[in-house]
């Protein structure tokens, strides 16, 4: 295996364009590296991102929040603009892995490797995430939805890096949270991670909702069936729509019958009216 | 100054936190071969065919080595049931099979990987329900040949390895008298020790004698075991023993040693070997799992008029120790409450499991659960506070515990009520949420068995004891025999050393169990030191031309009382002695004798009596998610009584240790059985708690000082872990208003239970 560690996007792209499917990007290493203990398959080329400088960035131009792929999970679970701007992502942050893995892992590798357990990914999906891609035929734009393909598998081509994720700013009169339940506090991935964004109108109706979640057989995905329940009905009405939405998120987790889905099931009507009763009661207090 | 109740540093401290400290795993010699174990896949079946072909093709693969090759007679502790390689059938997945001969240890595990084992597979019993269902498979078809140590009879009968039975007879009468009876099934799981250096051996062979160096907790045993195996006497093994990298019970026994001590023989060359991490998991001798039935007769007014308890444990394949710690149950109901007259039968029984064993508090933690949650039961049943409940039932001095021991000084277990109250008091939990609170309370013993100490003075003014003591981890070596030494001879700590173990070179020593180390090994330090203090004096009075009984020994200094500047050093009267009589040393043996007991108590008793007892109460305070079913131990307490506290940091690190292991027995460890083979194959999949799932336990060092002991000391490391699984349990069930049974106390089961609440 060859090791090559490049200092800027271009000459990532380089080596991505020479090695192509048979190369591997590392950037925190917390996913990759392990996989390597476990028996997979070494890569002809290691191309180590790490050092590049221009990855690092979180900025807020224009009303959109702009995140480089190589921010760690650390600085995102500790930047006051990501607390302000978006705590789902903050909190998911905070609840990856521990803090040594919070440290080196970033939030391009989470995306990527695209695990159905990576918490950042309801908070971004909830956050309308678009990614920046690079290649050495240009950018392009794709929305987080349409990059997840199925657990482990996205739109990215062998020949392009994630260069950075933009995201919509919580605005006035909106809240959003995340929430994840683990088999133990730390070092250990989400059997369900819940993010939700509520934005209502000054009259108190629900005039944006989304909710996503993460954890179960498929890519971290919106719930479309919960968030359609809530959509205009009013805030102070937690009984109706809430209990429907609540049902809904049962729903979601799908077929499967293994101990964690069932558990899954059990656990996410609950789990969302925790989280939308804090979002809610946010809101209230704004709008009081 | 003295050493004792400071908390000097530990002598392996710098060594152990530098990297420098050479544990077995580290172990290597030139010229050495590795070798790996080729085990069984199946849990159960026959062995149709070997085949080494794939094996042999392994680059750097020497040989195969199967049971045609080696010892053909069955080995044990207890009972001679285990075959050094399987021949005609395999017990339990991991068994081994075949033994891998090596030029690397990468070649020798990918050898190990490629034995081609073919086995017919049959159907195993892989519960000890079936074990004992009626026309149960027998999981060995042969044990009526096997022989039991000592021709002890255990009560084997079939797939019951050995059988306890206490029985006064008189339940009956009590059962009619009644006005309640209260009734609960209490079901745990194995536990897996989880230390982190796997087991290893290092053999070499010269001069028709085996040498095993080896990080082992009971050399001795080792010894013992190595020999019984190939069939040669004890005197022809000589373990040398260096750091252990965590133990907790799981290397008592001989492991890979017998199988490298017989390669090192075939080949002439040093042989190592060494688990896996995959290995480690499978055929660790587990805590076995259980299911312990209690019935209890009630009066109205509280008394407890009998009590019947009918005990299953997992022995798996083979026995192992599993017949002695059958006798256990028989320490526990009875002792700390009294449960009126008492019938207690346990049985252990063979399974197609890995064979369980030994780990820290052998049984405790899974009879007091028992014990524990049935006492919340009756008070419940009585609508009475269970901590007064638990007051007005306590055993009291002078009862007789089940075997007809008496219990001398069970009114401090009293005060350990009297000491948690006044630090957390009870029943403080917040209205409306779902907290809890919980106790569990035991009586431990401190392990008998022998040890020999010889202490030198050095002709620098040090010490030296020579002991085959292990220091696995409690820091009963590093620190607390130091002291002991360092106390009786008037000297600082730092001046004692202390060997580590050889068998050659040191007297029989019962190894690292049951927290004896600082009390049998301390008491032989102490009586030895005796002997060299009287040479000292005897020297230093010629020296000093003063009477004996006027001399003065501190800091290493002897001196006339009274008088300073008439003094010599330690190390003067010690050259001074070594060459004019010779040098000064004394050596000292001690067991602690068994206690005064009935020993027709019961049949199939192999432990006897429960020397040195000791006295806990654990209180738990928690608070359940009703959402996700997750428990957070908030508050967690322990009273332990020690007799004298020699280092007192030691003991609150081994208190902190033991809640820590059993928290993660009561909530998130998981060694589940499937059809025989173990679910969880990783410590990702098994759970152990995390630093942010423990509280900081807050510890009352209660001192008792025993007269036996040196300077007082009773045993202190083993215990803490005992009652936590209990205690939690109990918090548990207060705070969701709904029995907890069954560990571990995982969120679907506590959403269950709160559902059933409802």
């Amino acid at each position: 295996m060859q090791y090559c560690r490049v200092s800027s996007v271009a000459e990532a792209v380089d080596e991505l364009t020479r090695w192509g499917a048979e190369g591997r990007v590392l950037a925190g290493g917390t996913d990759v590296m392990p996989r390597f203990l476990q028996g997979e398959q070494v890569p002809a080329a290691l191309i180590d991102i790490g050092g590049i400088e221009g990855l690092q960035g979180i900025s807020e131009v224009g009303g959109v929040t702009s995140i480089g792929a190589l921010v760690t999970m650390r600085r995102l679970a500790t930047a006051s603009l990501i607390a302000l701007r978006h705590p789902a992502l903050s909190q998911a942050a905070a609840a990856v892995g521990a803090w040594q893995t919070q440290t080196v892992a970033t939030l391009g590798g989470n995306i990527c490797s695209a695990a159905s357990t990576a918490d950042t990914l309801p908070a971004l999906l909830v956050a309308g995430a678009q990614l920046t891609l690079v290649s050495k035929s240009g950018r392009r734009r794709i929305g987080l939805e349409e990059f997840l393909e199925g657990p482990g598998t996205t739109a990215l081509r062998p020949t392009e890096l994630l260069r950075a994720v933009e995201l919509e700013p919580l605005g006035e009169r909106s809240a959003e949270g995340y929430l994840k339940v683990a088999r133990r506090s730390s070092m250990d991935v989400a059997v369900v991670g819940l993010a939700l964004r509520l934005h209502v109108s000054p009259s108190g109706v629900i005039d944006g909702v989304r909710i996503a979640m993460c954890g179960g057989d498929r890519s971290a995905h919106r719930v479309p069936a919960a968030e359609s329940v809530l959509l205009g009905t009013q805030l102070s009405d937690e009984s109706g729509a809430f209990t429907e939405a609540r049902a809904a998120l049962a729903d979601a987790v799908g077929p499967g019958d293994s101990v964690e889905s069932q558990y899954r099931r059990r656990v996410l009507p609950g789990l969302f009216g925790r989280l939308a009763g804090r979002c809610s009661a946010e809101i209230s207090g704004v709008v009081a | 100054m003295s050493a004792l109740g400071t908390s000097p540093d530990r002598s392996d401290a710098d060594a152990k936190l530098r990297g420098q400290a050479v544990f077995g795993a580290d172990l290597s010699r030139t010229g050495m071969l590795w070798a790996s174990l080729a085990r069984s896949p199946a849990a159960a079946g026959q062995i149709r065919a070997i085949d080494p072909i794939p094996a042999l093709r392994v680059d750097g693969v020497l040989e195969i080595v199967t049971a045609a090759d080696v010892p053909d007679w069955r080995t044990g502790v207890i009972v001679s049931d285990t075959p050094m390689l399987a021949a005609d059938y395999v017990a339990y997945e991991g068994e081994p099979v075949a033994i891998v001969v090596a030029e690397s240890r990468a070649a020798a595990e990918a050898g190990a990987r490629s034995v081609a084992i073919d086995i017919e597979p049959v159907e195993p019993v892989s519960t000890p329900e079936q074990a004992l269902a009626p026309g149960s498979r027998l999981v060995h078809p042969d044990w009526n040949r096997f022989a039991v140590a000592g021709g002890a009879d255990i009560g084997r009968n079939g797939n019951v390895v050995a059988e306890v039975i206490h029985d006064p007879g008189d339940l009956d009468e009590a059962f009619a008298a009644a006005d309640f009876v209260v009734e609960g099934t209490y079901r745990t799981p194995r536990q897996y020790q989880a230390h982190l250096e796997p087991k290893m051996a290092l053999a070499t062979y010269e001069s028709g004698r085996f040498t095993i160096e080896v990080s082992h907790q009971y050399p001795f045993r080792l010894r013992d075991r190595v020999a019984q195996i190939l069939g040669v006497a004890p005197s022809a093994v000589r373990v040398v023993g260096h750091h252990i990298g965590g133990g907790f019970g799981s290397k008592l026994d001989v492991s890979l040693e017998a199988f490298a001590a017989l390669l090192a023989q075939r080949y002439r060359r040093p042989v190592r070997m060494q688990h896996t991490a995959l290995e480690e998991r499978l055929v660790a001798p587990c805590r076995a799992n259980a299911i312990t039935a209690v019935r209890s007769a009630v009066r109205r007014d509280g008394t407890i008029l009998a009590t019947d308890v009918e005990i299953v444990s997992d022995s798996g394949a083979y026995a192992n120790n599993g017949p002695a710690l059958s006798s256990i149950p028989m320490f526990v109901f009875g002792s700390i409450y009294r449960v009126g007259t008492a019938r207690i039968r346990t049985r252990n029984v063979y399974t197609n499991t890995a064979p369980t064993g030994a780990y820290r508090g052998v049984n405790g933690p899974w009879l007091v659960f028992a014990n524990e949650r049935h006492m919340d039961a009756v008070a419940d049943t009585l609508g009475r506070d269970r901590r007064e409940f638990r007051l007005a039932s306590l055993a009291q001095d002078g009862d007789l515990m089940r075997n007809g021991q008496p219990l001398e000084q069970v009114s401090i277990l009293r005060e350990a009520f009297e000491r948690v109250n006044e630090l957390a008091g009870w029943r403080d939990a917040g209205a409306g949420e779902l907290r809890g609170v919980g106790q569990a309370a035991a009586v431990w013993l401190t392990n008998p068995m022998p040890g020999h100490a010889t202490v030198k003075l050095n002709e620098d003014g040090t010490a030296t004891v020579i002991t085959s003591a292990t220091e696995n981890g409690s820091g009963a070596v590093a620190t607390g025999l130091r002291q002991i030494a360092a106390e009786a001879l008037g000297m600082a700590t730092e001046r004692v050393t202390v060997t580590m173990p050889d068998t050659d070179a040191t007297g029989y020593d019962a190894g690292s169990q049951g927290s004896r180390t600082t009390h049998v090994v301390g008491r032989a330090i102490a009586d030895a030191s005796v002997e060299v203090r009287s040479h000292v004096l005897e020297r230093a009075s010629q020296m000093l031309e003063a009477a004996a009984e006027d001399l003065v020994i501190t800091d290493g200094v002897v001196s006339v009382a009274g008088v300073p500047t008439a003094s010599v050093t330690l190390g003067q009267i010690a050259q001074a002695a070594t060459w004019s009589e010779g040098p000064i040393a004394a050596g000292a043996s001690y067991v602690t004798p068994t206690p005064p007991h009935d020993p027709m108590c019961a049949t199939g008793m192999l432990i006897k009596g429960w020397p040195t007892p000791t006295y806990h109460l654990h209180q738990a305070e928690v608070s359940v998610d009703p959402v996700t079913g997750q428990v957070t131990v908030d508050r967690y307490v322990v009273c332990q009584e020690v007799g004298r506290a020699i280092h007192p940091d030691a003991i609150t690190g081994q208190i902190q240790g033991g809640v820590a292991q059993g928290l993660g027995f009561a909530l998130s460890e998981r060694v589940d059985l499937d059809h025989g083979r173990y679910v969880q194959r990783n410590f990702k999949a098994h759970g152990l708690p995390l630093a942010a799932d423990v509280p900081k336990v807050e510890a009352i060092v209660m001192e008792h000082a025993d007269p036996a002991g040196p300077f007082g000391a009773k045993g202190a490391a083993e215990p803490p872990v005992v009652p936590v699984a209990a205690a939690i349990a109990n918090a548990v069930a207060d705070a969701i208003g709904a029995p907890v049974d069954s560990l571990p106390i995982t969120p679907e089961a506590v959403l269950d239970a709160l559902e059933r609440a409802q």
